[in-house]
């Protein structure tokens, strides 16, 4: 492990652990699970992370209006006033022939303290699209401008689904992460799963991935997590479930964990 | 913040106090497990504290909802209906066919009659475009007459939208957009929509606030229905299924209540004699080498790895991965036999011999 840099804390507790002490930075982790597992609760958890030690955190919202994620984080009571948020969904489409605007390679991340609490209404006369082409310029001259530390791109699924075109999807997808690489942040990106059969391919194009898994029994939902892939690091093979607690995430990867409590 | 009740006591109970304004839901289930049932309640729950409430109708002529919807004896006069069915389809060419949004067809419930007729010289054909244009139109008339918004909005069903206006067409990009749209009008909205292959994302599920998922199956001779929150957005909630009945006054949740599952496995009702069979045979091998590991523990055995693939095994159960599942267990059962030095018992009638190769 000769020249590694040191890990960065991922702000889940419990989580590091399974990782053998955190992320190696400057590198793009996957972070999937099916709908309703917390993934994004986790992802903002990794950037308050950061926050908390005085880096520059940027969000990327694809699925969820700014003003949403404000309020939905808001009972975990976590001081993200300084929390970036660049808001990437797209408007509603026109149908007339109206001028179409890519986003606009200048536009500004907002803090979430500044953020309003109404949705961004479409305007009139013309219609705002995000393509995975604008997105990409746009955070290149983001990240020329200010270091980001830490990014979060949720999610990737949103990305593919709605900002690229069907034939390219793959290989957009994988150029769009070599993109996060060189401009070397550390960054997470959330991946929806269906919730039965496999996993998409885009699951396995990152240095990392980290799994969270859904399922029911008569006690409620349970929450699992594994780290599916890691390169560079060591790290822990058992599924450990974990918790949405009052206080986000927890993952209970005690010794005796593993097995004896999944059932 | 406020929450915006849906009609149900216990369903409000499960939401923690009930939905966040101002955001699309998902209301999913198979036919006939009480989706527009439950979907119509939530906006009598809206007439009933006098919001403006829209029933946007794709599947029914409002005529049969009116029917349908009568036998609950609730009051849904002042109800906005915005028929959205399409007409049949004019099969002569010469014949031009117009979006809906040309004719905005939006009623009181009780001005309800009689089935529109198709017209002779023109037929109306359902666009996704056609029906965003009709709710416009009809939301800022509303607003500007009354200078009232629609608190409360259904579209019943985007499965119909789906199947028959989307053809050809990039879906997920329409879908997104019409989510979009949706949300910007800052309406509270249940979306009732099918989710029929599991193992695909669904747009609408995807970029949905929330999903409530209903479920219905046979128990014996009798149908059960029961109810869950699979995701709630910015709120906590409660994550058991819960039973749901069908009365005379329409949709009743019983929140303090567990589901009787028949095998008593806390396997998702309504599978199949011969799944459960399998579930059985494979829960039984996991049991038993799950109770090994303890064993093994106890007595300071090294088995951290076979803890490792066990768990493996289990995702695969429960992802109803049966066959790997299956193999994953025997192999780990083995496996452990040999480390505590037991001999191997006879296997039972039901499980076929272990594998003398190990996966993984």
């Amino acid at each position: 492990m000769n020249g590694m840099p040191a890990k960065i804390h991922t702000g889940v507790p419990g989580l590091d652990k399974m990782l053998h002490g955190g992320l190696v930075p400057a590198r793009p982790y996957i972070l999937s699970g099916p709908p309703g597992a917390g993934k994004t609760i986790m992802s903002v958890q990794f950037l308050r992370e950061g926050l908390e030690g005085g880096e520059r955190c940027l969000y990327v919202a694809l699925e969820e209006p700014p003003n949403e994620l404000k309020l939905n984080m808001r009972p975990f009571r976590w001081n993200l006033d300084d929390m970036e948020v660049l808001d990437a969904n797209s408007d509603v489409r026109r149908f007339e022939p109206t001028p179409i605007l890519e986003i606009s390679t200048e536009e500004e991340p907002a803090r979430m303290r500044d953020l309003d609490d109404r949705i961004r209404k479409t305007p009139d006369f013309e219609s705002r699209e995000v393509t995975v082409h604008s997105l990409q310029q746009l955070l290149k001259n983001l990240f020329v401008k200010r270091q980001y530390q830490r990014v979060v791109i949720d999610s990737v699924t949103a990305l593919k689904y709605f900002c690229m075109r069907e034939f390219e999807e793959s290989l957009t997808t994988q150029s769009f992460m070599r993109f996060l690489t060189e401009a070397k942040v550390t960054s997470l990106l959330t991946v929806e799963l269906p919730e039965e059969g496999e996993a998409p391919p885009e699951a396995f194009l990152a240095r990392g991935e980290i799994r969270l898994h859904k399922f029911r029994d008569d006690t409620g939902i349970r929450r699992f997590i594994s780290v599916e892939k890691y390169k560079g690091s060591s790290h822990d093979d058992v599924v450990y479930p974990f918790d949405i607690t009052a206080t986000g995430a927890v993952v209970q990867s005690g010794p005796s964990k593993g097995v004896a409590a999944s059932l | 913040m406020e929450r915006v009740k849906t009609g149900v006591d216990g369903l409000d109970a499960m939401l923690n106090g009930g939905l966040l304004p101002a955001r699309p839901y998902i209301v999913s289930g198979p036919t006939g497990s009480g989706k527009s049932i439950l979907a119509t309640q939530f906006l009598f729950d809206g007439l009933k504290r006098n919001e403006p409430c829209l029933l946007v109708t794709l599947d029914e002529p409002p005529i049969e909802v009116k029917s349908n919807m009568g036998v609950f004896g609730w009051n849904l006069d002042h109800l906005k209906i915005l028929d959205a069915t399409p007409d049949v389809r004019a099969h002569k060419r010469q014949r031009s066919v117009i979006d809906v949004g040309t004719a905005l067809d939006v009623r009181d419930m009780e001005d309800v009659s009689d089935i529109r007729q198709s017209s002779q010289i023109r037929a109306l054909e359902v666009t996704v475009h056609s029906v965003q244009k009709m709710i416009k139109q009809e939301f800022s008339g509303r607003l500007e007459k009354t200078k009232e918004r629609y608190k409360r909005i259904v579209i019943d069903s985007m499965t119909a939208l789906k199947m028959f206006s989307m053809q050809g067409e990039d879906s997920r990009i329409l879908i997104q957009s019409f989510m979009r749209f949706l949300s910007e009008l800052e309406s509270t909205t249940l979306i009732v929509s099918e989710h029929l292959d599991r193992s695909a994302i669904e747009t609408e599920f995807f970029l949905g606030r929330g999903e409530i998922r209903m479920l219905k199956w046979v128990d014996g001779s009798t149908v059960r229905r029961a109810i869950s929150i699979e995701k709630f957005r910015g709120s906590r909630f409660d994550d058991h299924v819960r039973p749901l009945a069908i009365t005379p006054a329409g949709i009743v949740v019983y929140a303090d209540q567990q589901v009787a599952t028949t095998n008593g496995g806390g396997m998702k009702p309504g599978e199949s004699l011969l799944e459960m069979r399998i579930i059985d045979d494979i829960s039984n091998v996991l049991e038993s080498a799950l109770h090994k590991v303890e064993e093994a523990q106890r007595r300071q055995i090294p088995v951290r790895d076979l803890e490792v693939s066990l768990s493996r095994a289990m995702l695969h159960f429960q992802r109803k991965n049966y066959q790997k599942a299956m193999k994953a267990a025997l192999a780990c059962n083995s496996q452990l036999e040999q480390r505590l030095g037991v001999v191997p018992p006879p296997p039972a009638a039901s499980v076929p011999p272990p594998p003398k190769e190990v996966a993984r």
